[in-house]
């Protein structure tokens, strides 16, 4: 597992102001182009070991995500944060800056919190667009009141076109996942680095994978029945190495810290407001944002097709609602179309049910192969 | 008396509820125009037209639960592949969809012409009603209502209220119908005057021993989630308030010996109810208040009356918002609970951990902390699935709550 925590102190050497974000698409072009640095604190499992503080405060069916987050704040956001940045989504994140807050006042610190609302009302019934912006307008003016930063139209821009240029660089190293000569293990934990670095930071890792004379593919690779996994984060290192020894070849992702972050990116404008709010209309389907549910399924479809891949997994979030509550619908229309599906549920406890988990992919597996 | 004896209101609250639902099948198959709502959209904006009725699923949910019938209708569900771990209301109400009502002692819902969620009583709601927009083919409106930490702010009333002015032109559109705004304000008094009735009966708690007990007005909480803007509503809660001032009158109360004055945070547990009542008054104790009825007609952070003034009802249903299952931050819940405690003279509090309600659930660690550490009110944390009996442990949970009444003493010896 890459080490986020010296990424974390790297840039914190260099002098950066780094902002922790959640969920996951905070507005970064806005956060890059005032100087501070936007992580998204996402697959901080690793990061953490444990759960022992945010078990004070978090039930025990609260979603490993919310946990190993409130983890990390709570034990190391005031060595390696300087702010936290949150928008709305699941009912379990709304209560969490309090929480945040409660468990960082009990050692009497503080960490600015700053939180905006994204509007979640569909697009064609309620013009939210006013709304929208103000609330753009509200976060510049807070991040400059808190970070003593400024906003800038030309550096906008400038980190608009970095951070498209990465999301480019992104989907190519995916594509070079499903030639197979990238693993999706190394894929995962390139992507995640990326997520605590400089923007330029992130460019060079990505430009250098890219770039990288890798080894041709694997010999019958077109053979290895192809899947798409779907889900909030890509599954623990043990169920991916499963994966792949089961022969099983990663052809696209719907995860919600990959794909869904990087598979779209709106025409560059000075405007924040306007773009962000292109940005958010527009991006990729993912059950948080709550207007994009009626182009999920077709959108999954299309990516089941134009990678013909046989399968998806569906990586269950465990006490996740919003993706468990869409699972038996897309699973029908996948099934439909004669694409096999499998349901896995990772847990904070995970490592427990490895062993069940590898014989369902062993199992799925040899079912795909079989299947043309 | 002893809690849970069947009260004149008690045996009314039934006919009402069989004539609602009766009245609700029925005008739906003469042609009014069907929704579905979640419990914080704005009921008395369909009294605005002539002939738009609604239904509520999670109250429909609730009901099946009460009844006994939550873990058939959950395991329906459940079969069709809906996780164990999604809300108990959500999976009853998908259970009972998918076999046409059957089961339900209402037969279910009328079907739906237009489905209205709300992601401020939680956001899984949305996803819920996506699952029917998907199979009925029914379209969905959702209500965004940004979440408060502090007092609801003005521009998050206006974008509230633009909201409501689409869901109207909607409806227009859809239905064929106009909407009629001196109807509105008339359905929003008639709620404001039904909730004044209710505080007043609420306020039978302060009496000691108490008036009420929570269970009776969680049960008696049904018209608000199904009659809310008729007067048939506001007549029904001035009934039970003054058969309850009545009765205090008397000198008849639920729990006559009441030793310990609880109050619960959560949903009430409806598969229950009758048990956890009786269990409770042989203890001599009684939960007298509940977060989840008293913040009936508030606005966050106070669980005093938020009285309607006769103005844009528009307005005043955006701003009451937070007014049905305390959907705000944790510093507002804890001030409102804190004025109860002291209102009601609470001897400890039980707060109801609810794996099918996060919404509810999460920051009662640290509310319960709060309450004990800082404001010295015994707490203890239960754990109860507001509609799922298969996850309730009896034994657990009296076991948590005879430690608290053993705190409640050891803290009055000390
Ligand atoms: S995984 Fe699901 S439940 Fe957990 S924080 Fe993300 S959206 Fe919320
Ligand atoms: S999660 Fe809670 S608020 Fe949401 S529908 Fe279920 S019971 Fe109601």
């Amino acid at each position: 597992m890459t080490d986020i925590n010296q990424r974390l102190q790297k840039l914190k050497a260099e002098g950066k102001t780094v902002i922790g974000c959640f969920p996951l698409y905070p507005p970064l072009e806005l956060f890059f182009a005032m100087d501070l640095v936007p992580v998204v604190l996402w697959g901080l499992r690793g990061e953490v070991g444990s759960t022992l503080q945010s078990d004070k405060h978090l039930q025990s069916y609260t979603c490993s995500v919310a946990r190993h987050l409130t983890e990390f704040v709570l034990t190391k956001g005031l060595d390696l944060l300087d702010g936290v940045f949150m928008y709305n989504a699941c009912d379990t994140l709304r209560n969490l800056p309090e929480i945040l807050e409660t468990g960082l006042s009990q050692g009497n610190a503080r960490l600015p919190l700053i939180k905006i609302h994204i509007p979640m009302v569909r697009p064609d019934q309620t013009d939210a667009s006013g709304y929208f912006k103000n609330e753009i307008r509200r976060l510049i003016r807070a991040l400059e009141a808190e970070f003593n930063v400024s906003f800038s139209g030309d550096k906008f821009v400038d980190a608009a076109e970095k951070i498209n240029r990465v999301r480019q660089l992104m989907a190519l190293a995916e594509q070079k996942v499903a030639e197979g000569s990238l693993s999706f293990l190394s894929f995962c934990q390139i992507i995640h680095e990326c997520g605590f670095s400089s923007i330029d930071e992130q460019t060079r890792i990505l430009e250098s994978l890219v770039a990288q004379q890798t080894d041709p593919p694997l010999s019958g690779n077109g053979q290895r029945p192809g899947v798409i996994l779907s889900g909030i984060l890509p599954p623990p290192a043990s169920v991916i190495n499963d994966m792949e020894s089961a022969g099983l070849r990663v052809v696209g992702n719907d995860i919600a810290s990959l794909g869904r972050t990087y598979a779209g990116a709106p025409a560059v404008i000075e405007d924040p407001e306007a773009y962000l709010l292109d940005f958010y209309h527009h991006h990729y389907p993912c059950p948080t944002l709550l207007y994009t549910g009626d182009r999920r399924a077709a959108l999954l479809m299309e990516m089941a097709q134009k990678t013909r891949a046989r399968g998806v997994i569906f990586v269950g979030e465990k006490f996740c609602e919003y993706e468990y509550f869409e699972f038996p619908y897309l699973k029908k229309r996948l099934n439909q179309m004669g694409v096999k599906t499998l349901e896995l549920e990772i847990s904070v406890e995970e490592d427990a049910h490895t062993a069940g988990h590898r014989s369902r992919i062993e199992a799925f597996a040899e079912m795909l192969a079989t299947t043309s | 008396m002893a809690a849970f004896e069947k009260t004149e209101s008690g045996k009314r609250l039934s006919r009402y509820m069989a004539d609602a639902y009766l009245n609700l099948h029925t005008r739906a198959q003469q042609g009014a125009f069907v929704v579905w709502i979640a419990i914080n959209v704005p009921a008395e904006l369909f009294l605005g037209f002539d002939n738009v009725v609604y239904g509520v699923p999670e109250s429909h949910a609730a009901m099946n639960a009460g009844k006994g019938l939550g873990v058939v209708q959950c395991e329906k569900a459940e079969r069709l592949g809906y996780s164990m771990d999604l809300c108990s209301y959500a999976r009853i109400d998908i259970g009972c969809v998918a076999d046409g009502g059957k089961d339900s002692p209402s037969f279910g819902l009328p079907r739906p012409d237009l489905l209205v969620s709300n992601n401020n009583n939680c956001s899984l709601l949305v996803k819920w009603f996506d699952v029917h927009h998907r199979e009925m083919g029914v379209p969905h409106f959702i209500i965004d209502v940004p979440f408060c930490y502090e007092p609801q702010q003005q521009k998050d009333r206006a974008y509230i209220v633009s909201q409501f002015k689409d869901l109207i032109k909607t409806i227009e559109t859809m239905s064929g119908q106009r909407f009629d705004m001196d109807k509105a304000r008339q359905a929003v008094a008639h709620t404001s005057e039904g909730v004044a009735h209710w505080k007043r009966f609420l306020g039978f708690a302060k009496n000691r021993p108490s008036g009420i007990t929570a269970f009776d007005s969680f049960v008696q909480m049904a018209p608000f989630l199904i009659a809310r803007g008729t007067e048939s509503f506001a007549a029904h809660y001035r009934l039970l308030a003054d058969e309850t001032g009545q009765r205090v009158a008397e000198g008849r109360f639920p729990v006559p010996s009441e030793k310990y004055r609880l109050f619960w945070d959560n949903i009430a547990p409806w598969h229950q109810l009758r048990d956890m009542s009786a269990g409770l008054e042989a203890l001599g104790a009684n939960i007298v208040g509940a977060t989840y009825t008293s913040c009936i007609g508030s606005i966050e952070g106070s669980f005093d009356i938020y009285p309607y003034d006769g103005g844009d009802p528009l307005e005043f249903c955006a701003r009451t918002q937070n007014c049905y299952i305390c959907p705000h931050g944790l510093g507002l819940r804890s001030r409102a609970m804190r004025q109860a405690v002291e209102s009601l003279q609470i001897d400890g509090i039980v707060f109801a951990s609810n794996r099918s309600c996060k919404p509810y659930s999460i920051t009662q660690l640290d509310q319960q902390r709060l309450m004990q550490d800082a404001f010295g009110v015994p707490a203890v944390m239960v754990e109860v699935d507001h509609a799922d009996a298969r996850k309730y442990s009896r034994e657990a949970t009296f076991t948590r709550i005879e430690a608290l009444l053993e705190a409640i003493d050891a803290r009055r010896a000390a």
